[in-house]
């Protein structure tokens, strides 16, 4: 058993991913704010039911085969796994353009805490299995 | 890496409200730009033009500068006989930029400018974050 495959260590991962790829997408609204027609978009909402059913195959993939077929449709983020989602909620201003800025800043914000606070599990995580192995 | 294209549309939004803010300069630097030759047409007022552009490489949609307008609006008469650009009738014809127009654009781009650099230090944190993980 691999250490990719710890259930913890993985859940994480994908967390982080999409942590990732919800970064870009608020980048894209951000830079954007100016730009006449562009909707805002955000990423759904990560479920960890379904990904911690999904994740045990998801590793088990990453074997030697996968690597030789190029990294390309490979293993990590890319948006393939998570799906994104605009939100039509918002004043539209009269140029056709949804972004709401203030809201935008407050996203980033808190993606960059979550994120934050995801790779400190990690990390404590990581010296969970120091622990087993009699480091410290 | 995902960070890398945010970091990427980021920079796209300062390069295009940096570009913003050269045309803004331009219309208040000329602001008092009289025609060359009696009876000719001074500065025109330019407005800068966002476009969301795909780009290809990096798999993101990226902001653009698109292609600078002139302002049709009609320029403003002043009556000054003694002017040497000024017409049969004594009038001047003077630039159609109203510097309390372009402030605002001004503050506008300068906001948009910051909420870019908001998302390249949150970006940067995130990035040390998961550096972090190999120091645990």
């Amino acid at each position: 058993m691999g250490i990719t495959d710890v259930p913890i260590l993985s859940m994480l991962r994908t967390r982080l991913q999409w942590g990732q790829e919800r970064t870009r997408v608020l980048a894209e609204n951000i830079a954007n704010s100016d730009t006449p027609n562009f909707q805002a978009r955000d990423l759904a909402p990560l479920k960890f039911d379904e990904t911690a059913q999904r994740a045990p195959s998801l590793v088990s993939n990453v074997s030697l085969v996968r690597t030789e077929d190029g990294h390309i449709a490979g293993t990590m983020g890319s948006g393939s796994g998570f799906e994104s989602k605009t939100n039509g909620n918002y004043d539209v201003r009269p140029t056709g353009n949804a972004v709401n800025l203030e809201q935008e800043m407050m996203k980033v914000a808190a993606n960059q805490m979550d994120y934050q606070a995801v790779t400190a599990i990690y990390t404590r995580s990581l010296s969970l299995f120091k622990t087993a192995l009699g480091k410290r | 890496m995902d960070f890398f294209k945010t970091l990427a549309i980021a920079a796209s939004g300062l390069r295009a409200q940096s570009g913003r803010m050269r045309i803004i300069s331009e219309n208040i630097a000329n602001a008092d730009s009289t025609p060359s030759s009696p009876g000719a047409d001074p500065y025109r007022r330019k407005i800068p033009t966002f476009e969301a552009e795909f780009d290809r490489a990096l798999d993101v949609n990226v902001v653009e500068l698109g292609k600078v307008q002139t302002d049709t609006s009609s320029f403003r008469l002043k009556y000054e006989p003694g002017h040497p650009s000024a017409d049969a009738n004594g009038n001047v014809k003077y630039p159609n930029v109203n510097p309390l127009l372009e402030m605002t654009d001004m503050r506008e781009a300068q906001r948009s400018y910051e909420a870019n650099i908001n998302v390249i230090t949150a970006t940067r944190r995130m990035i040390q974050r998961t550096i972090d993980i190999l120091k645990a």
